[in-house]
């Protein structure tokens, strides 16, 4: 694998990513269309131009800045062939196929029209527009699975172990949550195999999501007075530190400031500093807010890692998934005049 | 004026007429004073819950708000896809004084977790917010159909006997009591009439008698 092409590569694509003071004036803009002549001078003009064709205002910069979120994670996909790297690559991306999949299985549960299911993809992972155009012709759930099944993908296997079980309740529920653990479940396996440093970034990574992802479960169960027994099922597991015991005592204290204690030792304890209006009022998104800046702030640190390593990717995919979050809450906040107090607040800032 | 037999039958009839025209009147005003009460009762818990609705509206569009700012209107459409099921409601209905109402059937809306049917590894607790906040609303709008429902019900029953009082106390009841009057000037008249005439023949009788008592 030749990183110092392919590094050299994202780290030009990098040098596009917007930087804060262009970002202050997209927040200083004073509308809409102000906004686009602005993002036009960017990197965004071509899909912006191509956009502009279909759509206006507020869904022509969310189509375009979708469409280059695509784009750029694509051509990481193409710019690195072969071996660990291509893997641990697609392992990340592969998140917008699990979200792909299991928009497809929802819309079709419900007979949802496929122009609407067609709408709702975000192809950045190994499913591309047109595998995804065929997953969306198919009549019903089991024909989407036996899809994935005939091309081998791996989503297919919790699917099909599941399917009887949602067939009998007809609760996707069961499904979705049968994707999402065998997603983490399954990268943590691979990278666990390989000795590499790129594994190790990756797992890294990975770990802090998992935890972040079963932090948000135990606070979210709390919040809703859940049966801890009925959320266990619902940890997903790969954590060292929070295992699913730690995570079922955590629930059984019953309250957000009990959880919140045995964070208190953790690389998390920055949550247990939330303004205590916020813990009174069970706000869960405060706290899914600050732990998924952690989370990117943590991804993009990776730009100061080994520059020969598979740090330099990850850095910039959470970079451009993180800039793209940002316009769209901007683009957001001008369409419905949000004050510039509340939009600043809503913006990921690293 | 149509035709009315002046007679003290007919003056008997007319004023049983007036006498029951005025207890329905009264028992129509006293309809219509419970309507009212009924109704501003209905009035302020709906002004309540409007208020409380508006309130409730803003904070569910600022998190919608939120929730497609950060996590993307495309995520949000699919897990929308995930909790699409249709409402059904149980309706009945009770009677205030002599008005249907509905009863709808006091159903929460608002779900918890893990019975929205996605994931929760897969959607934001954003969503979450949103959709809660969507639901809180939905259980107030059902009330308030239950209550606006009642209160224009009450408020077109209020017209219908306002306009029943005021049929019988403008028209009905002055009419029967000129009615009623009528007769009683004609029998009086008539009375009259009747007295100076056996005076006459009383007059003429004294006369003759006098008369055959001279000669």
């Amino acid at each position: 694998m030749e990183y110092a092409y392919v590094n050299a590569r994202i780290r030009a694509m990098k040098s596009r990513l917007l930087d804060p003071s262009l970002l202050e004036q997209l927040i200083n803009k004073p509308d809409i269309d102000s906004l686009i002549t602005e993002l036009e001078k960017t990197a965004y003009r071509e899909e912006l131009e191509k956009a502009g064709v279909l759509y206006s205002g507020i869904n022509r910069i969310e189509v375009a800045i979708r469409k280059d979120l695509v784009k750029r994670f694509r051509s990481i996909l193409t710019l690195i062939k072969g071996g660990d790297t291509e893997a641990f690559l697609a392992i990340i991306l592969s998140r917008w196929d699990v979200q792909n999949i299991k928009t497809i299985l929802r819309g079709k549960k419900i007979q949802e029209n496929p122009s609407e299911i067609l709408e709702c993809m975000i192809p950045a992972g190994e499913l591309d527009e047109a595998a995804l155009t065929e997953l969306v012709k198919q009549p019903d759930v089991k024909a989407v699975i036996d899809l994935l099944a005939t091309w081998g993908m791996v989503y297919a296997r919790p699917l099909i172990l599941n399917f009887k079980e949602f067939t009998d309740t007809g609760d996707m529920l069961v499904l979705e949550y049968a994707l999402d653990t065998f997603y983490y479940e399954d990268a943590i396996s691979k990278v666990k195999t390989s000795e590499s440093d790129d594994a190790r970034v990756l797992k890294n990574i990975l770990i802090t999501e998992i935890d972040i992802n079963n932090i948000k479960t135990v606070l979210r169960a709390i919040r809703d007075r859940i049966d801890p027994d009925e959320v266990k099922r619902y940890f997903v597991k790969g954590s060292p530190e929070f295992d699913a015991n730690k995570l079922l005592t955590m629930m059984k204290t019953g309250t957000i400031e009990g959880a919140l204690k045995y964070l208190e030792q953790t690389p998390y304890q920055f949550i247990t500093k939330i303004p205590p209006e916020y813990i009174a009022a069970e706000k869960i998104s405060a706290f899914e807010k600050e732990l998924e800046r952690y989370l990117v702030k943590k991804a993009i640190s990776q730009f100061l890692g080994d520059p020969l390593s598979i740090a330099i990717p990850i850095a910039y995919i959470w970079a451009k998934y993180t800039e793209v979050t940002n316009i769209r809450v901007i683009a957001r906040c001008k369409v419905t005049e949000v004050p510039e107090k509340d939009l600043r607040e809503a913006l990921i800032s690293v | 004026m149509e035709q009315i037999n002046p007679t003290r039958m007919e003056l008997i009839k007319k004023n049983a007429q007036i006498k029951l025209a005025e207890q329905g009147r009264d028992l129509l005003r006293e309809k219509m004073d419970a309507l009212i009460q009924e109704f501003f009762n209905v009035m302020e818990s709906v002004s309540q819950s409007r208020g409380e609705l508006e309130k409730l509206s803003d904070i569910a569009q600022h998190a919608l708000l939120i929730a497609q700012a950060i996590d993307d209107p495309v995520t949000l459409k699919s897990a929308s896809f995930a909790t699409r099921r249709g409402v059904t409601l149980d309706i009945k209905g009770k009677n205030v004084m002599g008005v249907p109402v509905p009863i709808i059937e006091k159903k929460r809306f608002v779900k918890s977790l893990l019975d929205r049917g996605y994931s929760i590894l897969g959607v934001s607790s954003r969503i979450d917010e949103a959709a809660e906040k969507y639901e809180a609303e939905l259980d107030l709008i059902i009330t308030l159909a239950e209550t606006e429902t009642s209160l224009r019900r009450l408020g077109s029953e209020i017209q219908m006997t306002r306009r029943r009082v005021n049929a019988l106390e403008q028209v009905l009841i002055p009419e029967l009591k000129r009615q009623a009057k009528y007769i009683e000037i004609t029998i009086d008249e008539r009375d009259r009439e009747d007295l100076y005439r056996l005076k006459k023949v009383k007059k003429i009788i004294e006369r003759k008698k006098k008369g055959i008592k001279e000669v």
